[in-house]
């Protein structure tokens, strides 16, 4: 299991968190996806590698745009 | 003065909203300028207790244009004080890829020329099948008064 962490921008209550979540849990691999509005951070646990293209694309459908800086722990 | 002197108040916020929303889709124009002609420079909302400031109200505007949902504010109570609202609203969104009903319960402030200074949200979203929200009953004469 890999724990990473992105932070997005544009997100600003609950019901982002919600769409966000939504978009990252289809991407293939993700296991489980916590949000923390407040910070912006995203945080998703996998059972593979992510490509960083497929998490940028989730959060663009969700309506959101991923900054560059996200940290990855295995 | 206040902003809700000459406007029913449930209107007022239907307007409101509305209109912040409409103007948001209906240009290009800079969501900064959008943003200020609807609220303070140092306006607050916070929202399931989550706080934002105008940079926030900014940053939001953007899923808002990505997104580009429909928005109907069906307002069913509003009762004003001074520069104060307090009201009971449903938000129903439809965009690209689901519907929803978000019940809303609000206490906000306002500028005279009808900017939001302050607000304080709680929401929760109704069950896909929920049906419109109903106004409060009149309470009768026996309700009102104690015993």
């Amino acid at each position: 299991m890999t724990e990473s962490t992105y932070s997005v921008r544009g997100m600003v209550c609950g019901h982002c968190a919600g769409f966000v979540s939504e978009e990252m849990e289809r991407v293939a691999g993700v296991t489980a996806v916590a949000v923390d509005v407040e910070s912006g951070e995203v945080t998703v646990t996998t059972d593979r590698d992510l490509d960083i293209a497929d998490v940028r694309a989730a959060v663009e459908e969700a309506g959101y745009e991923l900054d560059d800086r996200h940290s990855r722990r295995p | 003065m206040s902003p809700f002197t000459d406007t029913d108040p449930k209107q007022f916020i239907a307007d409101f909203y509305a209109s912040f929303h409409n103007d948001l889709l209906g240009s290009d124009e800079d969501p900064g300028l959008i943003v200020d002609r609807y609220h303070t420079p140092d306006v607050v909302q916070v929202a399931d207790g989550h706080w934002m400031d105008r940079d926030k109200l900014v940053a939001h505007t953007r899923p808002v244009r990505k997104n580009r949902p429909s928005g109907r504010w069906d307002v069913h109570d509003a009762l004003v004080s001074g520069d104060r609202i307090a009201a009971r609203f449903t938000l129903y969104v439809t965009n690209r890829t689901r519907d929803l009903a978000i019940e809303s319960h609000m206490f906000a402030q306002f500028t005279d020329d009808g900017r939001m200074r302050q607000a304080h949200i709680l929401t929760r979203t109704l069950p896909a099948d929920a049906g419109p929200g109903q106004p409060m009953p009149e309470m009768s004469e026996r309700q009102v008064r104690p015993a």
